[in-house]
């Protein structure tokens, strides 16, 4: 049965999946803003198809999750959502990233929302299996931050977006996007695609539609997936002794990305990196 | 549709290439490696260490120290645990125990064309200085730069003990001492005499001598163009003689930040040697 799925293309890829010169990648570690933007990106451009929880796999699909005969008849450029470290194949890459101390505040309401954690599980246990890049299968948000910034930051071919950056000032960051994947978009595109992917109308589909989406599958209906869409939670969510633990592992990255810390850190220098200068060759 | 049927029964029978698609165990090591390093050296070290009653060569070697990529599901769920698998893929955050075996760029940088004459994988008029350029923007291999490989590795894994960093040029300084590092590394017990019967059964004459004679039964060499061959020099240094000057400050000033962390002397300069990328300063793996 699976060699007839295989024959058909009916398989999920995972990473074999055949990776185009013209692919454009939405990575991110997971909790970090990845489905908002796909939503955006998906928006922006297929306005004919309002993006929703019933055609977003179709639309920016997940080498993951998605059959490899979605990817063979997608519209190039492709774009492909992932969450998966440094690839050296992946041609152009978007790269989002979240302030630690909210995402693991994100993935703690989200495993409860999975079943994966019970609600009167203590967070301090969720962060230790946080920081020991023990909640999913794509590193520990250090490493999987690490990989990409050590290796890709400063090249052409990536694009690093804060998720705060993104919250704050949303058409802007979009429009970023937009110049960076060497696309176009008036005013009143990208002013659609925001509108059409807020908080507010991301969660009302996400109430008509949870059955229409793997992701939601056996999931808990009285948490939503969409929930605070904001950044900062975590000055009220975390306790202070999570967040010192959070920046005693990762203050350098979270310092070099602009997330101030409460802690003194480790390293008083700053923290610049050397890319090298081959993308200016 | 005929290779698609081919494909669909080889993969029910677990008979096709695993590629990147394998199951990776928390148990396995990997040893990791950017392409033209040494990987196949130490490969004959470990299997010569290992299994002392065989006779290994290119013909074995897939089998005796495996490269996941060319073989097939099957073959590797059915190899006893744990598992040393070859690799040369950038940073797999699967792989939990991990040898990073790293070779001075310039020295690379000729190998690799060397390589790539061979397999036609470049056209062969291309010249060395033409060469360098899509290999320093880590065009030339699937596998990225030579930094996007290093710093994806020695980045989110440099002083963790399940990261060993090995130089191929200590490697050849001293052979004994560093496969003894890398034996201890795997927990296996070697004394001097076995290590040295590993080390001589692994030497650059006596790989020629197997190439020779087993070059069409390996997937590196098979179909390749038997004039240039795969064992070439097995020196460190050439690059002082057989890079031009220009190519030279080329991959320096692209990389020298982890050049100078990783001990290759900077022949330009106006760079400077003290500099290594921020995040190797800062300490503890991420």
């Amino acid at each position: 049965m699976a060699g007839v799925k295989r024959g058909l293309g009916l398989h999920i890829p995972h990473r074999s999946l055949l990776i185009l010169p013209d692919d454009i990648f939405l990575v991110s570690f997971p909790k970090s803003g990845n489905t908002w933007t796909r939503f955006l990106l998906a928006n922006l451009r297929f306005p004919d198809q309002p993006a929703s929880w019933a055609n977003i796999d179709r639309l920016i699909p997940d080498p993951m999750g998605t059959t490899k005969r979605v990817f063979d008849r997608m519209p190039r450029p492709r774009i492909i959502k992932s969450h998966e470290c440094f690839d050296p194949r992946y041609s152009r890459v978007v790269y989002i990233v979240r302030d630690p101390r909210d995402v693991v505040v994100s993935q703690y309401h989200y495993h409860r929302k999975l079943r994966r954690v019970e609600d009167d599980s203590p967070i301090e246990k969720f962060v230790t299996r946080f920081l020991a890049g023990e909640t999913c299968p794509h590193g520990s948000w250090g490493q999987n931050v690490a990989t990409w910034l050590y290796t890709s930051e400063g090249g052409p071919r990536f694009l690093l977006l804060r998720y705060e950056d993104l919250v704050a000032d949303t058409p802007r960051e979009l429009r970023k996007i937009v110049a960076f994947l060497g696309l176009t978009a008036t005013e009143e595109q990208i002013a659609q695609a925001v509108e059409r992917s807020s908080a507010d109308r991301m969660r009302k589909l996400e109430q008509a539609q949870a059955d229409k989406n793997g992701l939601f599958r056996g999931s808990r209906k009285d948490l939503s997936f969409v929930r605070a869409a904001g950044s900062g939670g975590w000055r009220s969510d975390l306790p202070a002794p999570q967040v010192a633990r959070i920046e005693a592992a990762w203050g350098h990255l979270m310092q070099h990305l602009g997330y101030e810390l409460t802690t003194q850190p480790r390293d008083c220098e700053s923290f610049r990196i050397l890319s090298g200068s081959a993308h200016n060759l | 549709m005929i290779g698609q049927l081919k494909y669909a029964v080889k993969y029910a029978l677990g008979l096709d290439r695993a590629g990147n698609n394998y199951t990776v165990h928390p148990d396995d090591t990997f040893l990791v490696s950017y392409p033209k390093s040494g990987n196949t050296w130490v490969r004959f070290l470990l299997a010569n260490l290992i299994y002392p009653n065989e006779s290994v060569g290119f013909a074995n070697i897939n089998r005796l120290l495996p490269a996941p990529g060319v073989l097939s599901k099957r073959f590797l769920s059915k190899l006893p645990r744990p598992r040393i698998l070859k690799s040369h893929e950038p940073f797999d955050v699967r792989f939990r125990k991990v040898i990073y075996l790293v070779r001075d760029p310039r020295d690379v940088a000729i190998s690799e064309y060397h390589f790539d004459l061979k397999k036609r994988y470049i056209a062969a008029d291309m010249t060395l200085e033409q060469f360098l350029k899509p290999f320093i923007a880590g065009e030339t291999s699937s596998y990225g730069s030579w930094w996007e490989h290093a710093a994806s590795w020695i980045g989110p894994r440099y002083g963790n003990p399940a990261f060993l960093l090995v130089r191929y040029e200590d490697l050849l300084a001293d052979p004994v001492g560093e496969t003894a590092k890398i034996a201890e590394f795997l927990g296996i017990q070697a004394d001097e005499g076995r290590l040295k019967t590993a080390v001589e059964r692994s030497s650059a004459d006596r790989m020629r001598k197997l190439e020779k004679q087993d070059a069409d039964k390996w997937t590196g060499t098979k179909n390749t163009i038997q004039d240039i061959p795969f064992v070439r020099t097995a020196k460190s240094g050439g690059w002082k003689d057989s890079l031009p000057r220009d190519a030279v400050e080329q991959i320096e000033v692209a990389w020298f930040p982890l050049m100078n962390f990783l001990g290759y002397d900077l022949a330009s300069k106006e760079l400077d040697s003290k500099a290594v990328p921020p995040w190797l300063r800062s300490g503890q793996p991420t």
